[in-house]
């Protein structure tokens, strides 16, 4: 039981920012119709952005965060304005090579500045956990990062829900043409789109470096997670997406105990197919015809 | 019709030139850019059929490619099989897995068809990884012992040189674009573009749109499964990124995507500039010619940093080229040719 | 004798039934009009006997057959072939292409499939155009490459979705001598139209359907005079 509650917990901690990862990908998803190739590799560079100010500046990275998430922000928002919004009226395709793309272009450019060397970035409370009873114990880094994902999501739910910025833009998600006839500048909520996308994904990128090797490729398996929980939890749902995160986090982790740790992305990306097969929608989301 | 006996010597020429360069250069490295060359084209090709023509963008051929190149590998190194013999069992099993692959994944279209694709490939990369005792996981497997190939017993080539692998290769890329020039002109070609084109109209036109889809599926699978044993016997040596890995996949579709889908020359063209281009990032041709011209000082920051840094550069390049491709030519250069092309002509008129 | 029989057939989506209960059927050789208001459910009735959507009730029966669940591409080989109402040409492909997709149906040999190609291409007058690529055509040729194309599948029935749509009326008029010319050579054709004064000439019967059921059926003469059909259908459009 004890081993169980543990991989529980530890999944639903993980699956927490996954759940970042899968909302910022659905937020761009949901207001340009894009597919983005490169988000692992957007959280790559929050990876490295935090690092750097970690080993240059010596600040904790849950604290940079606050300098990450603007920074990562104006990022995407640049990406969306000089390259993705050229494309999004081009073939399914091509928006998705042209992601693949930029990706490609930032992990080998991390990778000429910094080599491919694994980077370690190690806090005093890097390896430290705290118990909780029942022989169950919580790493202090990933319930920290727990933390501030669920605040970070409550404000992004806040965002959406209650400012005219964030009524816009799910205004443009739910029909572009009807929100531009609104009055509504597309435009500007699809650069505020991939720029949140991008913050997101940075952050996530960010609470988990203390916990993760650095390397300029640990964007790709990121971008495969990001889909798998979107997918999950229906393409463009930013609920969906909450909570395909925690239950790809779970799943995770529970196979990684119960199955072998080697096998566990494998049981993602079946349950990805099955879902892709018998429910395309999604579990949150509607069926389109 | 004298267009087409005038391409019919063309190709005869040129086909009569690729087979007598052996006989005179003897440089071992141009022979393996040769061959370098000779694989990328069968790789782009073998996907353009599928990706090009019938217009399904699979973001997974590394799947098949891994698939033929491991089965081979396995065979030789653990039971001593000849290659030439491993190669059809490679064949029979990636017929196995993309029929397998079809009925998931041409349920779904569009992007959904991109993901799925993906997964499939890299449930193989992991399993790679994972089954040990069949794939000696991630240390991968070298073989380089190559049986001597015999027909009745007189030894016809003991693989030592790279000649043998020069021709290999120039033949399976003979292959590659004839299968892809008669599947052009034949029902399936149009069968292939109309559901490319329009899914639904084809439909109505009286064509079974998964038999057709799974068509291509396998003629794609079979023939980038055999550029993945020619690149295990070459290379002599597999391991689950270099041939399963997200990198073959996007790589593979690259080649066509620069050259121009659903064109037959598209994927040879994508392989004359990328090829050559990685291979110079590669091997600090580019920073030794910056050097030479003066551009860049040898023993300056710059000029250390190139050559430190340049050779890892390829991958960034790949990435560079798809941005520009799709911004300023998403026909790729096929496409642009034949823009320029017309452009002139209207111009003439 | 009836070449197409539809037999009670309804169409759900979610709760909305978008064909309730439609019954008539086709003589062969004949003409047959299918009118209604925008969202009177004639498209997917369309969709329905072609086999896009299996229908939730009722048979359809062509030729003698049970079309039921068939896919798209079964029908056709049947013999019944439909055109789309937003035009769909294989864009890259060129005209003379576009058709001879149609005519490999029935051949595998493109010098043969070429052939009767060219044939339709004549029957709608675009020999001048079939080396064009069919992306590029303005909109009313590419009505007349659906027609082509539809009729190289060699089809016993033929499926209009709104041919004249969006057509001026020299263009409109052209589609209907085609019509008229497709009818002659003995191919049966149900034909969806917006136009009434068209729908009239050319049909020799009309169903007229509304809100997804069937209001009546009858010649022209009898559909004009009337009065629920004027109110549902006319009295709306003419309002």
């Amino acid at each position: 039981m004890a081993v169980f509650m543990q991989s529980l917990i530890s999944g639903i901690l993980i699956g927490g920012v996954y759940a970042l990862i899968g909302i910022g990908l659905t937020l761009i998803f949901g207001v340009m119709r894009v597919i983005n190739f490169a988000h692992g590799d957007i959280l790559m560079v929050g990876m490295y952005l935090t690092y750097i100010i970690f080993t240059m500046l010596g600040i904790d990275p849950f604290v940079s965060v606050l300098i990450t998430f603007p920074l990562m922000f104006l990022f995407g928002g640049f990406l969306q304005k000089v390259f993705i919004n050229r494309v999004l009226n081009a073939l399914a395709q091509n928006q998705i090579l042209l992601t693949i793309g930029l990706g490609l272009i930032m992990s080998n450019t991390v990778m000429l500045i910094f080599t491919s060397d694994y980077k370690i970035l190690t806090t005093s409370y890097s390896s430290a956990s705290i118990q909780v009873g029942g022989g169950v114990s919580v790493s202090t880094p990933l319930l920290i990062s727990f933390l501030i994902t669920a605040a970070i999501t409550a404000a992004l739910y806040w965002f959406l829900l209650k400012t005219d910025t964030g009524q816009a833009i799910r205004a443009t998600a739910q029909d572009r043409d009807a929100a531009q006839l609104m009055g509504i500048n597309v435009k500007r909520m699809s650069i505020i789109a991939f720029g949140l996308g991008s913050a997101l994904a940075g952050t996530a990128g960010a609470l988990i470096s203390p916990t993760y090797y650095i390397f300029p490729q640990v964007g790709g398996v990121f971008t495969l997670k990001a889909f798998v929980i979107t997918v999950l939890g229906g393409m463009g749902s930013v609920v969906g997406a909450t909570l395909g995160g925690i239950l790809i986090g779970i799943t995770e982790s529970m196979s990684a105990v119960y199955i072998s740790s080697g096998w566990k992305d494998v049981v993602v990306f079946v349950l990805f197919l099955l879902v892709l097969l018998f429910k395309p929608s999604g579990l949150m989301g509607k069926s389109r015809t | 019709m004298n267009k087409s006996i005038l391409k019919a010597v063309v190709i005869l020429l040129l086909l009569s030139g690729l087979l007598a360069i052996p006989r005179y250069v003897e440089s071992p490295y141009a022979l393996h850019m040769m061959i370098l060359l000779f694989l990328s084209v069968m790789m782009g090709q073998s996907w353009n059929i599928l990706g090009g023509y019938a217009g399904q963008h699979s973001v997974g051929h590394a799947a098949y490619f891994g698939v033929g190149a491991y089965t081979t590998m396995m065979l030789m190194h653990t039971k001593q099989i000849a290659p030439w013999i491993g190669v059809w069992a490679g064949m029979a099993l990636v017929i196995v897995v993309a029929l397998a692959i079809g009925s998931i994944c041409f349920r779904l279209r569009g992007p959904y068809f991109v993901l799925a694709s993906i997964a499939v490939a890299e449930i193989l990369r992991l399993s790679a990884i994972n089954l040990t005792t069949l794939t000696n996981g991630a240390e991968g497997i070298l073989a380089t012992e190559l049986p001597a190939f015999k027909i009745g017993g007189t030894i016809v080539t003991d693989f030592l040189t790279k000649v043998p692998f020069y021709y290999i290769g120039l033949f399976l890329v003979v292959l590659t674009i004839g299968i892809t020039y008669l599947v052009q002109h034949s029902k399936l070609g149009y069968f292939f573009q109309a559901i490319r084109e329009d899914q639904d109209a084809a439909h109505s036109l009286g064509i079974s749109i998964s038999f057709y889809k799974n068509i291509a599926l396998v003629i794609s699978a079979v023939l980038t499964s055999l550029a993945g044993s020619f690149y295990g016997i070459y290379v002599g040596f597999v391991d689950p990124p270099t041939v399963l890995g997200l990198d073959v996949s996007v790589q593979i579709m690259l080649i066509c995507i620069i050259g121009g889908m659903g064109t037959l020359w598209g994927p040879v063209l994508g392989s004359l500039v990328l090829v050559p281009l990685s291979e110079a990032l590669r091997s600090n041709m580019i920073t030794e010619g910056l050097v030479k011209i003066g551009l860049v000082n040898a023993d300056s920051k710059i000029g250390l940093f190139l050559k430190e840094n340049l050779s890892h550069a390829h991958v960034l390049l790949y990435g560079i080229l798809v941005v520009v491709v799709i911004l300023f030519m998403p026909d790729g250069l096929m496409g642009f040719i034949k823009q320029m092309a017309t452009r002139r002509k209207q111009e003439a008129v | 004798m009836a070449i197409l029989e539809i037999k009670n057939v309804s169409k759900f989506f979610g709760g909305l039934a978008a064909n309730s209960d439609v019954s008539f059927s086709v003589e062969e050789g004949t003409i047959m009009g299918l009118i209604g208001p925008n969202g009177a459910g004639k498209t997917t009735l369309f969709n329905c006997i072609t086999g896009y959507y299996p229908p939730s009730k009722g048979e359809i029966f062509f030729d003698g057959k049970r079309m039921n669940g068939l896919d798209p591409d079964k029908v056709c080989m049947l013999g019944m072939v439909r055109t789309w109402q937003k035009v769909r040409p294989l864009a890259k492909l060129s005209v003379v292409d576009n058709v001879m997709v149609g005519a490999l149906a029935r051949t595998s040999s493109l010098k043969v499939a070429r052939e009767l190609a060219m044939e339709q291409i004549k029957v709608v007058r675009m020999e001048h155009r079939a080396d064009f690529i069919a992306g590029g055509l303005p909109i009313g040729e590419r009505k007349k490459l659906e027609v082509a194309r539809a009729l190289a599948t060699q089809p016993k029935l033929l499926l209009l979705d709104e041919v004249m749509g969006g057509l001026n009326p020299a263009e409109s008029e052209e589609i209907i001598q085609l019509i008229l010319d497709i009818k002659k050579r003995g191919l049966t054709q149900m034909v969806i139209e917006h136009d009434m004064k068209a729908i009239m000439r050319i049909s020799d019967r009309i169903v007229v359907l509304t809100s997804g059921e069937k209001l009546m059926e009858g010649s022209p003469q009898e559909v004009v005079s009337n009065p629920d059909v004027i109110s549902a259908y006319l009295g709306e459009a003419h309002a």
